[in-house]
């Protein structure tokens, strides 16, 4: 990329021109009509840039899942184009091609129209930004009501008989429409979490971002990581579920039951324990910690595949077996936060102090302070909708897949997730009929044929690596998020032209965690292959979930396809000390297993040295 | 003899500061006083150089070419230093202050363990106090030089280099500042540095006066190079408040300056090809330059440009610590105006450029 004029010409592939990998035929079945591209649209569709969402669906999306997806294509674009009427940017459209997620910012181009929406913007953020820490205090008391109301809903089988209160209360209404209702509580509650989720998230995000340009504008070059640290919380939610795995793991020896868990190597301690006084004084612990911080999703939450420790304990037990270790071996494994925050506290004032007049000093303090009011937001949010809320959610679907397994539609309850949610109405509805007639409905044969040609459709997807952009590139990108999460800037678009995937043996990304090491890569692409982490290696990944946590006390760094500095994963890397390049677009395509690396955190280059 | 002391150890406690050592070593005296890395040596003080101009009848040519100075062409300047420059290396020494200068190289020898042994000779000029006249590259500094008859006729070379037509010649915001008084000159005698490595470092960007950056400028060898121009040196970008490397452009170097016995002689040789294109310096070593930097910033109060070496065996050495000039003698401007941090926000997500003042390259 010499030519500097290159860029505008230059094009990623056209999303017409993606084949479809073999074995995946027919794979547009599985998603609803208004995610594809479609031959009528298609010069709009061509003439805009996409990219993979890889960060928050590494793998090809569930049909279920694609409510996920769905929720945040109204829920974020809404924000900016209805809600706050961001000026220079409207909603992001989606695509799903050959399963995965593609994306696609807009920006607002007519001045008459940015000046139209200034005022509404301004009227309207201003009013969240001078009101924060009360709107913040109430988003967290709604969003645990919508937790709460999600919990209470059960999924029960159709009873042979009616209940006999439904006849003598005279309600007219019967567990068929009940059931109905559920479901449709179902979905309007994940879609009211889905909105809580974006009220404040944009905003949060563009005080953040000012106060980094800042930063960038008056010590150019000046890690993001540094940024990061001056604003970020030490007590964020995000670590507790960490904090209570020492804190048993510490538990454990203090009652003298670490041997116990130690033999046991795994879950199956909870047997050995439940035998002695100790043991149970220690499990009930364990239960106490488990609601809600095991509701802690090993993903981003939002595939229902990804999973979680409250259904999982082999995540949580591998890292408290380290903890216990530790302990044993005399280390302190508190996390010092009393030296974190000194040292925050120290570094802002040593840059605040590097300024060079008064007045920089002045701006430099009221753009910290208002990044650090709205940084709260931005970090536990998380907690509360992807990993508490989302991975309850998934809990109570599996619980309604049961229902259709036992009504013979399905063989497994998981199976569930290969209906689109508006085609498990349709199976519900079926099935209320089976039940009201009392004959065998139609989907004990209909859905089983399906679901095994979507299975085979799916796997032969996820063998398919997707390209990090399709169509055109933009000139400018505006979108906050676009910039904030993905880390896509003019500069990600221009590696991405430049770059053979298949022939290239080094990558450029965002430096999301400082250190240069040198190491054996081990590429996950699915969630279980977290498993076969040996100590030492690098891990390469579409994504890394924070919470993937445990692992990364057996890692000596992370790599990723997507993401930039305030993606979920960066926030970890950083707490452990690991270096990260996250955002290289192709890693996972090309770097194997066994491949020897190196990374270096610091500027945000991962190189192969030695392929396998 | 003892209020005119013709040498000074840079380690001292009345070295720090001292006017008897020029600019240059008088801050070496302080790096050595606040604990600094630096090579041992001594000054043969501008006490030395007044007693030698006096005793050799020269004083009253000084001032005249001083004054010539003012008025000459840099070309013309040559012709009319000729006989004071001849004097200056044959006139016989005074015995006390031959007797000084030979009896502190024994004193070095002693303290090196060496018979004969390696240092740098170079002018320490009291004209380099003056504030940001740096005379940068202006002095000649003589390096390995071996035994008490050579490090004196270095001293008289070092003596007669104020009179070059570059030094008084030299311009400062205008001025001509050989003439504006009587500067007399400090020899600087220091143990060399076998240099594996060695460079130049700033307390700050000098592109952009970046005052949260630290850059370091690294060769193979002497630094000989990096200061005069004729090596490119590898280029480390740190952020000073985390001890940091936040770029690193690696230069591949053909040559570097080393010491050659055979030739007798400090002269620019070609590397193994294998260590050309290698780093010269580590990635811990970049730190620990950037951590020295930072405390000779923080023990000097203000940003400050530090010429540094690496021994064969790791050890780094403090070669010199001076003022940064350029940035430092310049007003500082504010980057932007931010009368409402909310109201700031809004305009910049609404895409709206908010005035920055220029900062880089202004």
């Amino acid at each position: 990329m010499t030519d500097n004029s290159g860029s505008a010409s230059k094009r990623f592939p056209s999303l017409f021109e993606v084949e479809t990998p073999a074995g995946a035929e027919g794979w547009q079945k599985l998603y609803p009509y208004y995610a594809h591209i479609s031959e009528e649209r298609r010069p709009f569709e061509e003439g805009k840039f996409w990219f993979f969402d890889g960060m928050h669906n590494p793998d090809p999306l569930y049909p279920f899942d694609m409510i996920m997806t769905e929720n945040w294509w109204v829920a974020v674009s809404q924000m900016s184009t209805r809600v706050w009427a961001l000026p220079p940017a409207i909603g992001i459209d989606h695509r799903v091609i050959n399963g995965y997620l593609y994306i696609s910012p807009n920006a607002v181009t007519d001045p008459a129209q940015i000046a139209e929406r200034a005022e509404y913007f301004a009227r309207r953020a201003g009013h969240y930004f001078e009101n924060w820490d009360e709107i913040f205090a109430s988003w967290k008391t709604k969003a645990q009501a919508c937790i709460d109301e999600l919990k209470a809903i059960e999924f029960i089988p159709l009873p042979d008989y009616e209940p006999e209160h439904s006849v003598t209360s005279h309600a007219g209404t019967y567990s068929s429409l009940d059931l109905l209702k559920k479901y449709n509580r179902l979905i309007e509650n994940m879609l009211t979490m889905g909105s809580y989720h974006f009220e404040m998230l944009n905003l949060g995000y563009g005080a953040y971002l000012t106060f980094r340009e800042f930063c960038q504008t008056v010590f150019p070059g000046i890690a993001d990581q540094s940024i990061t640290d001056m604003v970020s919380g030490i007590d964020i939610l995000l670590f507790r579920p960490d904090d209570e795995l020492r804190k048993l793991a510490q538990l454990a020896v203090d009652l003298g039951v670490d041997e116990v868990i130690l033999d046991a190597g795994g879950p199956s301690a909870v047997e050995s324990l439940a035998g002695s006084e100790a043991g149970q004084q220690w499990l009930a612990a364990l239960e106490a910690a488990k609601d809600p911080w095991f509701w802690y999703s090993t993903g981003s939450g939002y595939c229902h595949a990804d999973p979680v420790w409250m259904t999982d304990l082999r995540l949580p037990f591998t890292a408290m077996l380290g903890y216990i270790k530790a302990i044993r071996a005399g280390t302190d494994i508190r996390r010092p936060l009393e030296n974190i925050l000194a040292r925050r506290d120290e570094a802002t004032a040593e840059y605040r102090a590097l300024l060079p007049t008064e007045e920089d000093r002045a701006s430099f303090d009221s753009l910290i302070s208002l990044a650090r009011k709205v940084y709260p937001y931005v970090e536990d949010h998380n907690f509360y909708v992807e990993h508490l809320h989302h991975s309850i959610f998934w809990s109570k679907v599996r619980e309604l897949g049961e229902l259709f397994v036992q009504n013979g539609f399905f063989e497994h309850r998981d199976d569930i997730f290969y209906l689109h949610r508006h085609e498990v109405y349709d199976a519900l509805y079926d099935m209320l009929i089976g039940w009201s007639v009392g004959t065998e409905p139609r989907g004990t044969t209909y859905w089983k044929p399906i679901i095994t040609e979507r299975r085979s459709i799916r796997d032969a997807l996820a063998r398919w690596t997707p390209p990090p952009a399709l169509g055109t590139p933009p000139e400018t990108i505006t979108e906050p998020l676009t910039i904030m999460l993905w880390g896509i800037t003019q500069e990600t678009i221009e590696d991405w032209l430049g770059v053979d995937a298949s022939s290239a043996t080094e990558f450029r990304g965002v430096a999301a965690s400082a250190g240069k090491v040198r190491g054996k890569a081990r590429v996950i692409t699915e969630t279980d292959q977290l498993y076969d982490i040996e100590d030492g290696e690098i891990l390469v990944c579409r994504i890394t979930a924070p919470s993937w946590a445990p692992v990364f006390s057996r890692i000596t760094a992370a790599v990723s396809d997507v993401g930039g500095m305030m993606a979920h994963t960066a926030i970890i890397c950083r707490e452990y000390g690991l270096p990260s390049v996250v955002g290289t677009g192709f890693a996972t395509a090309r770097i194997k297993t066994g491949d020897m690396i190196e990374v270096d955190g610091n500027i945000g280059i991962v190189r192969i040295l030695e392929a396998t | 003899m003892i209020d005119r002391p013709h040498i000074l150890w840079i380690d001292e406690p009345s070295a720090v500061g001292s006017p008897l050592l020029g600019g240059k070593f008088s801050s070496l005296a302080q790096s050595v006083a606040a604990g600094l890395p630096v090579p041992m040596g001594f000054g043969i003080t501008t006490h030395a150089y007044r007693d030698f101009i006096a005793a050799a009848g020269l004083a009253d040519e000084v001032r005249r070419v001083r004054a010539a100075a003012l008025t000459l062409r840099p070309e013309a300047i040559a012709a009319e230093t000729r006989g004071l420059i001849e004097a200056i290396h044959t006139a016989p020494l005074p015995p006390a202050l031959e007797q000084a200068v030979r009896g502190a190289y024994a004193d070095l020898n002693r303290r090196t363990g060496e018979t004969a042994t390696a240092v740098a000779v170079r002018s320490s000029g009291e004209s380099e106090d003056l504030a940001g006249a740096s005379f940068a590259g202006q002095y000649e500094t003589y390096l390995w030089i071996s035994g008490a008859d050579a490090v004196i006729a270095h001293m008289r070379r070092c003596w007669a280099g104020m009179f070059g037509d570059a030094v008084l010649s030299y311009r400062h915001e205008g001025r001509v500042i050989a003439a504006e008084g009587d500067f007399g000159i400090c020899v600087g005698v220091q143990r060399m540095v076998q240099a594996r490595a060695a460079g130049v470092m700033f307390t700050l960007d000098p592109l952009t006066g970046d005052r949260s950056k630290i850059q370091i400028e690294t060769c193979w060898g002497l630094g000989e190079g990096v200061v005069k121009g004729d090596v490119t040196p590898s280029q480390f970008l740190c952020d000073k408040v985390r001890l940091s490397v936040l770029k690193r452009t690696i230069a591949a170097q053909p040559e570097e300056y080393r010491f050659d016995a055979d030739a007798g002689g400090v002269g620019l040789y070609p590397i193994e090809e294998d260590r050309r294109e290698q780093a010269c310096v580590s990635e811990e070593e970049v730190i620990e330059l950037a951590t020295l930097a930072k405390t000779i910033e923080k023990q000097r109060g203000a940003p400050q440009d530090i010429e540094w070496a690496i021994a064969q065996d790791g050890a780094i050495a403090v070669l010199q610590v001076r003022p940064e000039t350029v940035w430092s003698n310049r007003p500082a401007r504010p980057a932007a105006r931010i009368a409402s941090p909310i109201d700031h926000v809004l305009a910049r997500m609404s895409g709206k450029a908010v005035a920055t003042a220029g900062k880089a390259g202004q």
